[in-house]
């Protein structure tokens, strides 16, 4: 076997790979310039106004630079709110999980198909599969709600489709405090961001590999659950996250489907407390929950993808 | 010889970097606990208390020697920019259009959702607006920050167009920094084609918002002092500026009650929302119903839009102010643009582009439905001098009156189960 003298080599000659490293970090330097200036800086400012003063007039957060004076009432009062007698923002979280939770799946649900039939199917047509699954980044994130606003409004198109179909005749209020609206509205906005990533790892998919599997004698089915599913667990993984994490954060969906306290998620919570005077820092607090949270996740792929690595040396 | 130990050229890996900024950032907060035993005795300077203007208790603010009004016969900056600061759709392009031809300037609208929003960007300073738009719920911290400047009078002669009540307001004694912009009303909007309910008739038409048949089609304005005053009135408490525990846990609750039986909107976007059909019954502005006319759809009657506010004017009655702002590049420009504001023609043009009545002589309800400006069924949205006097404010709050009011509205927001 070839493979161990390979590594065994590449072992025994040090000044080669030194020098390698040092021009990668050297190319990483921009990256990490720009991690330290616009995610580690700033997450330190969003510290120093959860933990910072509120001044007395105006009411405007006042950050407070030094870790030794912070005050951490701001960050308690959310904690303190979240459960129990006063748990005003509890409802809000657990609201948001379940929508992210469902938006994630039905996306997934929808995603995973299309990008294995485009990666693996479509044979001559990919390239104009691909492309059509880029045309809805063509439109404003903004402006394809709009368009939802239009097509649910009272009098909209949808409503009309279903009371010519005759078997749901009452009007139905799509656009004010309804759950699955919101949720389906994530679910249309996020899915591209889901479809892409499958499609590039389910486009990376090794050949061999599926060949292997047929001819040592698994049937179509066996084959994907056994050898296409584990392989592209890293990439179902990054796929879920890149939808999740936005999705956690976001307040947009809500606000123009439904503008209902019903449907409010962290994110109509961030948005609504940051101007509102004297409330800055607990914006700043929920903020961190939603980052404490969304690290989980970022840390379980971490893990599963050195598996990955580990598995195929 | 000893060897030193070789340093560690590859530093963490990614995994453990994200782990250690893990640990990092979940123990931040526990940090933040264990040290603020020492900071407590932290520098906290005296705090300023605010005046509280109220019709019971006027207030003439001073002019500091650092915070002078400008001079006399200034001529106005050649080439300049005005920069207003402003509500979206809150003032006339025709209006701004006769000014710039006027004094050959160009003039810059920026705009904000909420004053709240507003003042925190003044006072971040970064853009230099000249003129601010707010209510008079601002004017003590506007006045005490020095963020606006005191007006010079002998560059606004048309003051004497405006209702003379609002010469010498309880807010301003003198009217030493604000001039009058807007008036207006806060009151129930509705479409009678959608609520056959007539709500002026009910015995308090309030309670309609509370109404479960008409759930998924009401809305309360996106503005926590506006919307909670509204629930404090339904329940007879004349105080909107309470600052009695009781009374907003009482305003929470009743919220909530109202998100369980109707699921409102929480909005500002009204005068479109409910002429389009979305909504059929609405906390209003006056000014918004006045506005929402020329948002109907084709071939829809105006006839459909019902406005009621309290007939006896015990109802929310307030109004909005043109000020300058002491970082404002353009002061000389900044008075003319006000005195331009109460030429009656421009601020009859301003009303009927932007719905709010202006506080002018020669602007009275009979004038406004007599000259086909607003429908008889509207008529009930045009302000009286007489609601003035009866109706109530909303008032600045103490830091503190404040913090609990909008504690009660981020539950709200935040939306109950």
């Amino acid at each position: 076997m070839t493979v161990p003298v390979v590594t065994a080599q590449s072992r025994t000659a040090p000044p080669p790979r030194e020098r390698r490293t040092r021009l990668w970090a050297l190319l990483a330097a921009p990256g990490i310039f720009w991690l330290a200036a616009f995610f580690i800086f700033p997450l330190y400012v969003v510290l120093c106004i959860v933990f910072g003063q509120i001044d007395p007039l105006f009411r405007t957060p006042i950050p407070v630079w030094n870790p030794l004076q912070w005050d951490p009432t701001q960050f308690s009062y959310v904690l303190t709110h979240i459960v129990g007698p006063n748990g005003v923002y509890g409802p809000a979280i657990v609201r948001t999980f379940v929508y992210v939770f469902v938006a994630s799946s039905l996306c997934l649900l929808i995603a995973f198909p299309v990008a294995y039939y485009v990666a693996r199917l479509s044979g001559r047509h990919k390239g104009l599969l691909l492309a059509l699954l880029i045309a809805p980044f063509w439109i404003s994130y903004m402006m394809r709600m709009f368009a939802w606003v239009n097509l649910l409004q009272e009098d909209g198109l949808f409503n009309k489709m279903l009371r010519i179909g005759g078997f749901f005749t009452p009007d139905v209020n799509w656009l004010t405090g309804q759950p699955v609206v919101v949720i389906l509205g994530l679910v249309y906005g996020y899915v591209p961001y889901m479809i892409l990533p499958l499609y590039a790892g389910l486009d990376r998919l090794s050949q061999p590999m599926l060949e292997a599997s047929r001819d040592l004698g698994a049937d179509r089915i066996s084959s994907f659950w056994r050898v296409t599913l584990p392989l592209c667990r890293p990439t179902i993984v990054a796929a879920v996250l890149l939808t999740c994490l936005p999705m956690l954060g976001d307040y947009f969906t809500s606000d123009m489907l439904s503008a209902s306290p019903k449907t409010s998620m962290v994110g109509n919570l961030i948005n609504d407390s940051v101007q509102a005077p004297g409330q800055t820092g607990q914006a700043g607090a929920f903020v961190l929950l939603v980052f404490l949270v969304a690290l989980l996740p970022m840390l379980y792929y971490i893990r599963v993808t050195s598996r990955t690595s580990e598995v195929s040396t | 010889m000893p060897v030193p130990s070789r340093p560690h050229r590859h530093g963490p890996t990614r995994r453990q970097f994200l782990a250690r900024a893990a640990i990092l950032a979940a123990a931040a907060p526990s940090l933040g606990t264990v040290l603020s035993a020492c900071s407590k005795s932290g520098p906290t300077s005296a705090q300023p208390t605010l005046t509280l203007a109220s019709p019971d208790s006027p207030v003439k603010w001073d002019i500091p020697d650092d915070n002078k009004p400008i001079a006399d016969g200034l001529s106005p900056e050649k080439g300049a920019t005005l920069q207003l600061y402003t509500y979206a759709d809150y003032i006339s392009p025709d209006g701004v259009k006769s000014f710039e031809d006027k004094y050959g300037v160009s003039v810059e609208i920026s705009t904000f959702n909420d004053t709240d929003e507003a003042i925190t960007k003044i006072r971040g300073g970064s853009v230099n607006y000249d003129l601010y738009f707010p209510s008079y719920d601002q004017i003590s911290r506007l006045v005490s920050g020095k963020l606006i400047q005191p007006l010079n009078h002998s560059y606004i002669p048309n003051i004497k167009n405006v209702w003379p009540s609002f010469t010498d307001p309880w807010y301003d004694r003198e009217w030493r920094y604000t001039v009058p912009y807007t008036i207006y009303t806060t009151g129930i909007g509705w479409r009678n084609d959608i609520v056959k309910t007539d709500v002026a008739a009910m015995p308090n038409p309030y309670d309609v918002l509370w109404d479960p048949q008409y759930k998924g089609k009401t809305a309360v304005i996106d503005d926590w002092h506006t919307a909670m005053s509204m629930v404090l009135l339904r329940e007879g408490i004349t105080d909107v500026n309470t600052s009695s525990e009781a009374d907003l846990k009482l305003v929470g609750e009743q919220l909530n009650a109202m998100v369980a039986a109707t699921s409102p909107k929480v909005t500002i976007t009204m005068y479109n929302d409910l002429p389009a059909g979305q909504l059929g019954v609405s906390q209003m502005w006056s000014g918004d119903i006045i506005n929402a006319q020329s948002y109907l759809p084709e071939g829809t009657s105006a006839d459909i839009l019902q406005y009621w506010f309290p007939p006896d004017g015990k109802g929310l009655v307030d109004n909005d102010l043109m000020v300058i702002l002491k970082n404002g590049k353009n002061p000389v420009l900044a008075h003319l643009f006000i005195n331009h504001m109460l030429e009656p023609e421009v601020a009859m043009q301003n009303f009927t582009a932007i719905g709010y009545q202006p506080p002018q002589n020669s602007i009275t309800a009979d004038s406004l439905v007599a000259e086909d400006f607003i429908p008889e069924n509207l008529r009930t949205a045009s302000v009286k001098p007489e609601y003035f006097d009866v109706g109530y404010r909303l008032l600045e709050l103490d830091a503190a009156n404040q913090d609990a009011w909008q504690k009660v509205w981020q539950a709200f927001n935040a939306g109950g189960s």
